[in-house]
C-alpha cells in the first residue's frame, strides 16, 4: 500500500511534467498507468476493509470509491449509481455483476437501470440522456445500436441463462420488433406491446417517472433539469411560463393527459400480449417475429 | 403504349431505368419547354453517368452535411411518439388532445421492402379514412405511389399525413430556419413543390380506393427549426398552384409519344456497357445523338438538371444562355453575334427583329455616350 502510494506521487509528478512539455501521447500514456494505479489502490483499500468489516458492509462502502472512465483520471463519486432507481438499495446481483477491476457497470446494466427507472420501453436517445441525467455520465448511444442482437443471440444460444435480457418491444399489430425501442424481457408482455397511442402513453409514463425521481434526489443537476424541462415542453399545461419549472407540475400534467388515452391503449395491448403469449414462441415474444418474404404473405396486418 | 414504351427502352439501351423521387418530380415542373429533359426523364436515362461520360459531370447532389443535418432534426421533431410535433399541432392548429395516435410505417413487420410498406400505407390510410376520427392521427414515413410517364414510381416521403378535422394534411420537416417569420424563398418553394408532389400521390391513393368525401388538404404543414435554435416552428403553406403545375406536366409526360416521334429514328443514349458495366460508346457519337435533341438552356438549369453544363456548352454565344428576362427582350435575335451586328448597325433587322434592333442600337449608344464621355 506504502509503495502504491509512492507510485501515485511519482505517476503525478511526472503527469505534471509531461503536460507543462505539452507531450500530449506522453501525458495520455501516463494517466492511463496513473489511472491503473488508483484502481489498484481502491482495490487495496477495499481488501483492508473487508478484512475488518462485516461482508455484507463491504460492498455499500466500495460503490462509491468508483472512479470515472472518462479519462479525466479525477475521482469522482458515483453515488447516483449506488442506489437503485427506485430510491432503494440496489439488488446486491448488481453490485456482484460489475467486474471488480473495471471501474464501469457493463453497458446492459446502465441501460438496465435507465430502464427500470422509466419503466416503459425506450429509445436509446432518451436512455442515454436519462442515464446521463440520474446516473453517473451519458451512455454513448453508436454502441446501443448492436446491443439488442447481442442479446438475442445470447438468449438464442443459452435460452434464460441470464436473470434479464434486453429486447424488443412488440408492435400491437404484427407483434414486430418495434423500431429502435429497448425494453427488459422481465416486464410483463402488456407492457412491451406498442400499439397506435402507446408512443404517447409511454411518453406520458416517463415524464412522471423522470418527475418523480426527480423530486427524489438531491440537488439534480443541469442534465436531470434539461431533461425535465424536456419533457414540460411538450405536454400541456406542464410548464408555466413565468415561474420556475415544477416536477410536481410535470407530472400532474401529465397525469391528466395519460386519463384521456390510458384506457383505449390498454385494451389495445391487453389484446395484442394475449395473442403474442398465443401465437409466438419463447424468443419471439422477446425479440418479435417478422414477416416473411413471401409475396402472398401481403402486409395489409393481420 | 408498348411500342412507346419500346422505343423509350431503345433511347435509354440495356441500362435499368432510373426511378424517379420527389426532387425529379418537382424538377420537372422547373424547364417545362426542354425535350430534351423530358425524353430523358420519360425514358429513364441516367442523366448524371451520361453527363459525366460526355465530359460535363454536374457538381450535382444534396451536400451529406445537409442530408445529416435534415435527418437530424427530422428524428428531434419525431422523437418520442412526435412529442414536439403534437405540441405544435396542438397548439398552432388547434388539433385535439386524444388525437395522438402513431403508425410507423417505415417499417413493416421487420421488412422494408416498397411493396409491403405501400400496402400497409393503403390499407392504413384507408381504414382511417373510412373509421372517422379515432382510427389513426399521425403516419409516420407512409409509402405513396404516383404514376410518372406511365410507370408507377414509390415517394418516401420524409413526412407525416395526419388527420385534423377530417381531412388529411401533409407535414414537410425540413431543417432550413424559418427566421423572425421569414425563410428563403427558394427553399420554401422547393419544399412546397415537394409537397404538392405528395398531396397528388395521397390523392390519387384515396381516389383509387374509393375512400368517399375524405379529403387531402391543399395546405401543407411546414415544420422547420425556428430562428437560429432547434426548436421547431408549424406554417401552412398553399401549395395549390404547385399542384396544377405538376399536373399539367404529369399529362404532358404521359403524351411524351408526339415528342418521341419528333426524334430522329435511330437516335439512342446507350453507352453500350459491357457485362462489366463499363461505357464503350464514342463519346463523339453520343454527344450528337444528345444533340440531336433540342434543349432549351437556362441560367436555372444549373440548380435543377445534371445536364445543365452539356447544355450550357452548346448554349455558348446564344442569347437565351443570358437568362429568360434578356433572351424575352432579345425575342428573335438567335445569337450574341447578331445581336452585336444589330447593334453595330452592321446587320440590317429582318421585319421580325426591327424591335430588338431599336433597342440594341439605342443601348450602344448610350454605352458609346457614357465611355465616350470619359475616355
Amino acid at each position: 500500500m506504502e509503495s502504491l502510494e509512492r507510485r501515485l506521487g511519482e505517476l503525478r509528478a511526472e503527469v505534471r511534467r509531461a503536460a507543462a512539455s505539452r507531450d500530449a501521447a506522453r501525458v495520455r500514456a501516463l494517466r492511463a498507468e496513473l489511472r491503473n494505479a488508483e484502481r489498484d489502490w481502491d482495490d487495496a483499500l477495499a481488501r483492508l476493509e473487508d478484512r475488518q468489516l462485516a461482508p455484507g458492509d463491504a460492498a455499500t462502502s466500495r460503490a462509491p470509491l468508483r472512479t470515472q472512465p472518462d479519462g479525466s483520471g479525477v475521482a469522482v463519486v458515483a453515488g447516483g449509481a449506488a442506489t437503485a432507481p427506485g430510491g432503494g438499495p440496489l439488488p446486491p446481483a448488481r453490485l456482484a455483476a460489475a467486474p471488480a477491476d473495471g471501474p464501469l457497470l457493463p453497458l446492459r446494466e446502465q441501460v438496465h437501470q435507465a430502464l427500470t427507472l422509466l419503466d416503459v420501453p425506450t429509445a436509446p436517445k432518451l436512455l442515454s440522456a436519462v442515464h446521463d441525467a440520474f446516473f453517473a455520465g451519458e451512455i454513448p448511444s453508436a454502441r446501443l445500436t448492436s446491443l439488442r442482437r447481442d442479446e438475442e443471440r445470447s438468449f438464442r444460444s443459452a435460452p434464460f441463462a441470464r436473470p434479464y435480457y434486453l429486447c424488443a418491444a412488440l408492435t400491437a399489430e404484427l407483434l414486430a420488433p418495434a423500431r429502435g425501442l429497448l425494453a427488459v424481457s422481465t416486464w410483463p408482455m402488456d407492457r412491451r406491446v406498442i400499439g397506435p397511442l402507446s408512443p404517447r402513453v409511454n411518453y406520458l409514463s416517463a415524464a412522471i417517472r423522470v418527475a418523480e425521481s426527480f423530486l427524489r434526489i438531491p440537488g439534480p443537476g443541469p442534465a436531470a433539469q434539461r431533461l425535465l424541462w424536456r419533457f414540460a415542453a411538450n405536454i400541456p399545461g406542464a410548464a408555466d411560463g413565468t415561474r420556475a419549472m415544477d416536477p410536481a407540475l410535470v407530472a400532474r400534467a401529465a397525469r391528466a393527459e395519460l386519463e384521456v388515452h390510458a384506457d383505449d391503449d390498454r385494451q389495445t395491448r391487453a389484446a395484442a400480449a394475449a395473442r403474442a403469449r398465443r401465437q409466438l414462441d419463447d424468443a419471439e415474444q422477446l425479440f418479435g417475429s417478422r414477416l416473411q418474404a413471401v409475396p402472398q404473405a401481403g402486409a395489409s396486418g393481420e | 403504349m408498348n411500342d412507346l414504351d419500346a422505343r423509350l427502352g431503345r433511347i435509354r439501351g440495356d441500362a435499368a431505368p432510373r426511378p424517379h423521387n420527389a426532387r425529379t418530380i418537382a424538377a420537372l415542373t422547373s424547364n417545362p419547354g426542354c425535350a430534351r429533359r423530358a425524353i430523358m426523364d420519360a425514358a429513364g436515362v441516367d442523366k448524371p453517368r451520361l453527363a459525366s461520360y460526355l465530359g460535363f459531370t454536374a457538381p450535382f447532389g444534396q451536400s451529406q452535411f445537409a442530408i445529416t443535418r435534415g435527418n437530424a432534426f427530422e428524428a428531434q421533431v419525431k422523437a418520442n411518439g412526435c412529442a414536439e410535433l403534437l405540441r405544435l399541432l396542438r397548439e398552432q392548429l388547434g388539433l385535439p388532445i386524444p388525437e395522438v395516435s402513431y403508425d410507423d410505417l417505415e417499417e413493416v413487420g421487420g421488412q422494408r421492402s416498397p411493396l409491403v410498406r405501400h400496402t400497409s400505407t393503403r390499407s392504413l390510410l384507408t381504414r382511417a379514412a373510412r373509421a372517422g376520427d379515432d382510427a389513426g392521427t399521425l403516419f409516420d414515413h407512409p409509402l405513396l405511389r404516383l404514376v410518372v410517364g406511365g410507370r408507377h414510381v414509390y415517394l418516401e416521403p420524409d413526412l407525416i399525413a395526419f388527420r385534423l378535422g377530417g381531412r388529411f394534411h401533409v407535414v414537410e420537416i425540413k431543417s432550413f430556419a424559418v427566421i423572425d417569420g421569414q425563410a428563403d424563398g427558394d427553399k420554401v418553394a422547393a419544399a412546397a413543390i415537394q409537397s404538392a408532389v405528395y398531396v397528388l400521390a395521397l390523392r390519387d391513393l384515396l381516389r383509387e380506393t374509393g375512400t368517399g368525401p375524405v379529403d387531402v388538404a391543399h395546405e401543407v404543414i411546414l415544420v422547420c427549426p425556428e430562428n437560429f435554435s432547434n426548436r421547431p416552428v408549424a406554417t401552412f403553406v398553399d401549395v395549390r398552384k404547385q399542384i396544377t403545375v405538376l399536373r399539367r406536366q404529369l399529362s404532358r409526360l404521359a403524351r411524351i409519344e408526339a415528342l418521341v416521334d419528333l426524334q430522329p429514328p435511330g437516335l439512342t443514349f446507350d453507352l453500350e456497357l459491357d457485362d462489366a458495366g463499363v461505357p464503350h460508346r464514342p463519346a463523339a457519337g453520343l454527344a450528337d445523338d444528345v444533340r440531336a435533341v433540342p434543349a432549351r438552356y437556362a441560367p436555372e438549369c444549373l440548380a435543377s438538371c445534371e445536364m445543365c453544363y452539356f447544355c450550357r456548352d452548346e448554349a455558348r454565344g446564344q442569347t437565351a444562355a443570358l437568362g429568360r428576362a434578356a433572351a424575352d427582350e432579345l425575342g428573335a435575335v438567335p445569337t450574341v453575334q447578331v445581336a452585336l451586328g444589330l447593334a453595330g448597325g452592321t446587320i440590317t433587322p429582318a421585319d421580325d427583329q426591327a424591335e430588338a434592333a431599336a433597342l440594341l442600337r439605342e443601348a450602344a449608344r448610350l454605352r458609346q455616350e457614357c465611355l465616350g464621355a470619359t475616355a
